[in-house]
């Protein structure tokens, strides 16, 4: 694979292969590509090709099921499954977002500061601050900032989601991650969404499972399209859609299945 | 003959609720006829003061702090044990043949008489471990015996708890032990406070268990230690009913109401807690 991208990729991924351990199925097979920093990487394809399972991997959630993982991730140049990584910070650096809003069942604002107070920060100040720019960041502070008090699950299905991204977004972590995050939203909240992902990658590197073949391609700057738990390619947003170099890469995106 | 649907719909109601009130019936009759003969013998020097001339006069004082310090033990010991238990079951064993063989035990634990656990309280905590018969002892039995009853519900509350917060928690850097004391059990408080209730309900009406591991027959004087005997409500209501001759029947009434308003102040309790965690949860 040629490597494009100038600077050293923040996400590595080397021959890695997942089995979920219950059932035996493998849900990704030899996967192989990077992720580079402060751009939008999207994983494309249809359902069950293993994007989540892709996304679940990174900060290692699926740890929390019977996995069995070969190959390595790299972040920042060490290997995510390496025994001495600690793994609660690696899930703070490493954020996601799922396709389902899920608010934690606490106020809007204490759904923000849940996860600072998990690492262990008490001043209010900050804690307040902390709320009120990735409130902002997420493009939600506007709409709640007289009921920060509210349940959280009070919030439309948009606000929800925009909430579950400040969320992520107040434990400053160097990549993102979102799963098919505007799924259940309407085209304006999608809009606002996609328009504040573009102000993220600037600090941020995101990695998002879009919803649709659209968004991908409205999106990603770096596309990878995932089929039945394999890689089938991974380029430049812009090429992959002008000129893929797949013939299943291009049946997918015009139409052909899917 | 065929019944219209009309015909059916009314005769299943009425049967439904023929057999509601011979749920209800039974309660209220009992429990109206314990109060309405109890009544004459309720008054202040009942309840405050200490038996005399054999039980058959004098309050039953040493009886109702007995029993209270019964139940406070019992849930000393068995809250912390069942609830401990119920989280490592819940939250952090892995489904296997080993957690399949804890929860066969519990329900059989809670399936057996309690006769049984006095017997068991008997051999091990009064006999082999020396400790007599005595408050440790009896609330050592009752927490054996009320254990499965809080282990089973609270695991039922705590798996209640919607997984993806977990799932959230951990997502945002929590460890799993932050995620179970600001989530998971916050959200499962109002059952497990349920099963605990249910549990040292059980251990304050029980008069087996303790039969032989703490209850005294006679003692005109509150217990000093956890070493020493103590008179229990539903043990001396059993001796006032049938070891005494001449015993005037509406102490005996009164016993059973004092003992009754026991039990259904801690159902109010429960309750009252329960609503005002319900108000206090936000989702």
């Amino acid at each position: 694979m040629v490597s494009v991208a100038k600077a050293e990729p923040k996400i590595i991924i080397d021959h890695l292969s997942v089995r979920y351990e219950d059932d035996g199925t493998e849900s990704l097979r030899d996967i192989h590509f990077d992720i580079p920093a402060n751009a939008i990487t999207a994983l494309f394809g249809p359902a069950g090709g293993g994007k989540s399972t892709l996304l679940r991997t990174l900060n290692r959630l699926n740890d929390m099921v019977d996995v069995s993982v070969s190959g390595s991730v790299l972040l920042d140049g060490v290997d995510i499954f390496s025994s001495n990584i600690d793994i609660v910070t690696l899930r703070r650096r490493v954020g996601i977002v799922f396709a389902q809003p899920i608010p934690l069942p606490f106020s809007i604002s204490k759904n923000i500061s849940y996860g600072l107070e998990l690492a262990g920060e008490s001043r209010r100040s900050r804690l307040d601050d902390a709320v009120e720019s990735s409130l902002r960041a997420a493009a939600l502070w506007e709409e709640v900032k007289d009921r920060l008090g509210d349940p959280a699950i009070a919030l439309s299905g948009g606000q929800q989601q925009r909430l579950c991204i400040a969320r992520v977004l107040a434990l400053e972590p160097e990549v993102l991650m979102l799963d098919e995050p505007t799924s259940g939203l309407d085209p304006i909240s999608t809009a606002k969404v996609e328009a504040s992902l573009q102000m993220l990658k600037r600090d941020y590197t995101v990695v998002i499972a879009p919803s649709s073949i659209q968004q991908t391609a409205r999106v990603a700057d770096w596309a990878a399209f995932m089929l039945q738990g394999e890689l089938v390619e991974w380029n430049k947003g812009e090429e992959l859609f002008s000129t893929p170099r797949d013939q299943k890469t291009e049946d997918y995106i015009t139409g052909r299945f899917g | 003959m065929s019944l219209s649907r009309y015909q059916t719909e009314r005769i299943a109601f009425l049967t439904i609720g023929v057999a509601t009130l011979l749920t209800v019936a039974p309660i209220i009759i009992v429990v109206g006829a314990i109060f309405v003969s109890g009544a004459e013998a309720i008054s202040w020097e009942f309840i405050a003061e200490m038996p005399r001339d054999g039980m058959r006069a004098g309050g039953i004082w040493p009886a109702i702090v007995g029993t209270a310090y019964l139940v406070m033990g019992t849930g000393l010991i068995s809250v912390p044990l069942g609830l401990g238990a119920a989280i490592y079951l819940s939250e952090y064993a892995r489904e296997s043949a080993w957690t399949r063989a804890i929860r066969v035990a519990i329900v059989n634990l809670a399936g057996i008489p309690s006769v049984v656990y006095g017997l068991f309280g008997l051999g091990l905590f009064v006999l082999f471990m020396k400790l007599g018969s005595s408050i440790i002892a009896a609330c050592l039995t009752l927490s054996i015996m009320t254990l499965p009853v809080i282990i089973s519900t609270a695991e039922g509350a705590l798996r209640s708890v919607p997984q993806s917060f977990r799932v959230v928690s951990i997502g945002m850097g929590g460890t799993r032990w932050q995620t179970i004391r600001r989530i998971v059990l916050p959200q499962a408080m109002p059952g497990i406070l349920t099963g605990v209730i249910l549990g040292l309900e059980r251990a304050a009406g029980e008069t087996a268990p303790i039969l032989f591991t703490g209850a005294a027959f006679f003692l005109p004087r509150l217990p000093n230690s956890v070493f020493d005997q103590t008179m229990a409500l539903p043990y001396h209501l059993f001796v006032i009913s049938t070891q005494i001759p001449g015993m005037p029947v509406q102490i005996q009434y009164g016993t059973a109401s004092v003992l009754l308003v026991f039990v259904l102040a801690m159902n109010i309790l429960a309750a009252s807690v329960r609503s005002w965690q319900r108000r206090k949860r936000q989702w």
